[in-house]
């Protein structure tokens, strides 16, 4: 239960950089980010992989309801104590999400050679949350 | 001896389901999307175009001669092909260069891969007005965004011409030492109509500003400088699309300054209908 309690405060975490980059997007300003030879933020922000393809969402956009979804996923797997349906919802989410997050980190690293501090932290707290989402081997009391 | 109770039951034992200990997994998943991510970085290490030696000044001016000699069939039938619109309207005190003649502004730097790639399209698109001298061939930086693009230096260059000024700052070189100060009034030029601080920034005469690249450099990626002025001779080349696409954006915009001056160049149907488009 308390990897759940983690599960949801990597979630909301997640939903406020998220929610951060798609201020700074439409506010037009560049989020705070150092930059040197392997850091920039607003390369990558700013590159046609920073939206939605084909649209003018920013891709953080996505995230936001990504990390809405899984906090969603989170509260009720607390809460109804690891019903399985919930839990295999929350395996498939999370699943989803990390695909994604490994495709974007192609992107990053192989296309744009530029890394996004802001976009790496959101990556680590989707992997957290499918780490949290596997399933665990348990260990149970029986008769001798 | 006491006994135990017959009836007392053996204590119950934990015995686990499964041998493999909980953390297995997960430290199984990190180990993987390490690899993973581990492979990314080998790839773009694999395909990163390593820095060429600067051409020396003979090779160098062949492959300008090749940009300058361009046909201008082959600019009007391009139009503005790939390359992005940046220009912006801006409705300064008129600019003018030290002749009296309309100034053209350029400001970047020589690591910046989009001053790379947009020196090309200047370079072809000021030649139809004037004639470079002393341009070296660098490449943009090696650890920055789109390493190693292929490009020329205006440090060192000049250019003279009857209708128009133009004046360069590069305020670093590849490894990002200071190279140029811009003069004051160059600065306020920038600090006005820059205020992204995007490189490189333009400006003709203070009636239209760009900032950025009007096309991406990777499109350059791992050419020499020969290969890019022989792909600009192939019309249907990516090459040619981006970069001349560019330089007829760049002549539209002089040509506004000039009043349509030379006409050979000016009245071609491809700058006619850029001009209409810059406003």
């Amino acid at each position: 239960m308390r990897l759940q309690l983690l599960a949801l405060l990597a979630a909301v975490a997640g939903l406020g950089v998220s929610i951060y980059l798609t201020a700074v997007h439409f506010a037009g300003v560049q989020p705070a980010c150092p930059v040197n030879a392997a850091i920039n933020c607003e390369q990558v922000l700013s590159s046609s992989y920073g939206v939605v393809a084909g649209s003018s969402v920013p891709t953080s956009a996505a995230g936001i309801l990504w990390f809405a979804v899984s906090a969603a996923l989170a509260a009720v797997v607390l809460l109804s104590h690891s019903a399985p349906l919930w839990s295999r919802l929350q395996l498939a989410w999370s699943a989803i999400g990390l695909v994604t997050v490994l495709f974007l980190v192609y992107l990053e690293i192989v296309r744009l050679g530029a890394v996004c501090v802001w976009c790496s932290v959101a990556h680590a707290l989707v992997l957290l949350i499918f780490l949290v989402a596997l399933p665990r081997q348990r260990e149970s009391r029986v008769d001798a | 001896m006491s006994k135990q109770p017959a009836s007392k039951r053996p204590r119950p034992m934990r015995k686990p389901v499964s041998r493999t200990p909980a953390w297995v997994t997960p430290v199984a998943v990190v180990a993987a999307i390490a690899l993973v991510v581990g492979g990314f970085l080998l790839i773009r290490w694999y395909t990163t175009p390593q820095a060429l030696a600067p051409l020396k000044p003979d090779a160098a001016q062949l492959v300008v001669n090749s940009l300058t000699a361009l046909p201008a069939a082959e600019l009007d039938a391009i139009g503005q092909g790939s390359a992005n619109n940046l220009l912006k309207p801006v409705s300064g005190t008129a600019l003018t260069g030290p002749s009296g003649k309309p100034l053209v502004f350029y400001f970047g730097a020589e690591y910046c891969p989009y001053c790379a790639a947009e020196r090309w399209a200047i370079i072809v698109a000021l030649s139809r007005f004037g004639t470079f001298s002393g341009l070296k061939t660098t490449s943009s930086s090696s650890s920055d965004i789109y390493p190693n693009t292929p490009t020329f230096t205006f440090h060192g260059s000049t250019f003279t011409s009857q209708y128009i000024d133009f004046q360069a700052v590069e305020t670093t070189d590849r490894n990002q030492n200071a190279l140029e100060t811009p003069t004051g009034s160059q600065q306020a030029l920038v600090n006005q109509y820059d205020t992204g601080g995007s490189i490189p920034f333009v400006d003709f005469g203070n009636r239209y500003v760009f900032a950025g690249a009007t096309y991406l450099p990777d499109v350059l990626a791992g050419m020499s400088w020969q290969a890019v002025a022989d792909a600009l001779a192939q019309p249907d080349s990516t090459q040619a699309k981006a970069v001349l696409g560019s330089a007829n954006l760049v002549t539209a915009a002089v040509c506004r300054l000039t009043g349509d001056q030379p006409s050979s160049v000016c009245t071609s149907s491809s700058i006619q209908a850029i001009e209409k488009k810059l406003g």
